[in-house]
């Protein structure tokens, strides 16, 4: 069990691709105070990035909605709660591997993001409560790189 | 946060450069630089990327969006991307149809 501060900080912004950016620097904040290494922090990052992405793009399809950001840190590391009020969406079930024998104009680019966040973390859990996905996603200070280059 | 795209000819080679962090925000001024340089004809498209410090999906789509509008015959080649940048785009697969180089 990764160690984290009892509370957290919290960030609400509208799903807007607008504000991706203030998304990424709250992350990089809370990887920084976690002493999270580079290659950790980029793929905290790139995980809340393709996430907050998908639900802006993908969840609210532009009808505009809110993105709730939740972070706490530790010793241990980070972990991070999205959540938002679209309609219900398991990133598990979108996720969509690279399929090798595809030509890459014929392939879904989105499901290959999610794809992308899942591989990025150490811990990944979905739920959904109350009208609101719910992702959780831990990054480890001494984690594995579970998006090893492929041979 | 910022991107800036630059686009040059260098003989038969079409030269991108970009600088700066490639997300679903910035994609799209990469993608207006592909359509640009897809109407140059030439037999090379170099995509200058060691200056980008970050790149989502949303860039991984602007480069699938190269390899579909140029030619057959000509090679698209990202240079310099930092190790991070390149894992993306081997992880998408990418890495089988576009040149992956140093510099």
């Amino acid at each position: 069990m990764v160690e984290l501060a009892r509370k957290s900080c919290v960030l609400e912004v509208p799903a807007t691709v607008g504000a991706l950016g203030e998304i990424a620097s709250f992350v990089l904040r809370l990887a920084g105070a976690a002493g999270l290494d580079k290659g950790a922090a980029y793929r905290l990052r790139l995980a809340v990035d393709e996430l907050a992405t998908n639900v802006v793009m993908h969840g609210y399809r532009g009808g505009g909605g809110r993105i709730t950001v939740r972070g706490r840190s530790g010793p241990d590391g980070v972990q991070i709660v999205i959540e938002d009020t679209a309609p219900p969406f398991d990133p598990v079930e979108g996720r969509l591997p690279p399929a090798p024998g595809v030509p890459p104009e014929d392939r879904r680019i989105g499901g290959l993001g999610i794809h992308l966040a899942l591989t990025s973390v150490d811990e990944f859990g979905y739920a959904h409560r109350d009208g609101r996905n719910i992702s959780t996603l831990t990054v480890k200070a001494e984690g594995t790189d579970r998006c090893p280059p492929r041979p | 946060m910022p991107l800036s795209v630059s686009l040059s000819i260098e003989g038969d080679t079409t030269v991108i450069e970009l600088t700066g962090e490639l997300d679903a925000k910035t994609a799209p001024d990469f993608h207006r630089t592909i359509e640009k340089a897809a109407g140059h004809g030439t037999q090379t498209v170099e995509i200058r990327m060691a200056g980008v410090g970050y790149m989502a999906s949303a860039g991984l789509r602007s480069l699938v969006f190269a390899q579909q509008k140029v030619a057959n015959d000509v090679t698209i080649k990202v240079v310099g991307a930092i190790e991070p940048v390149s894992r993306t785009i081997r992880t998408a697969g990418l890495d089988r149809s576009i040149v992956l180089a140093d510099e």
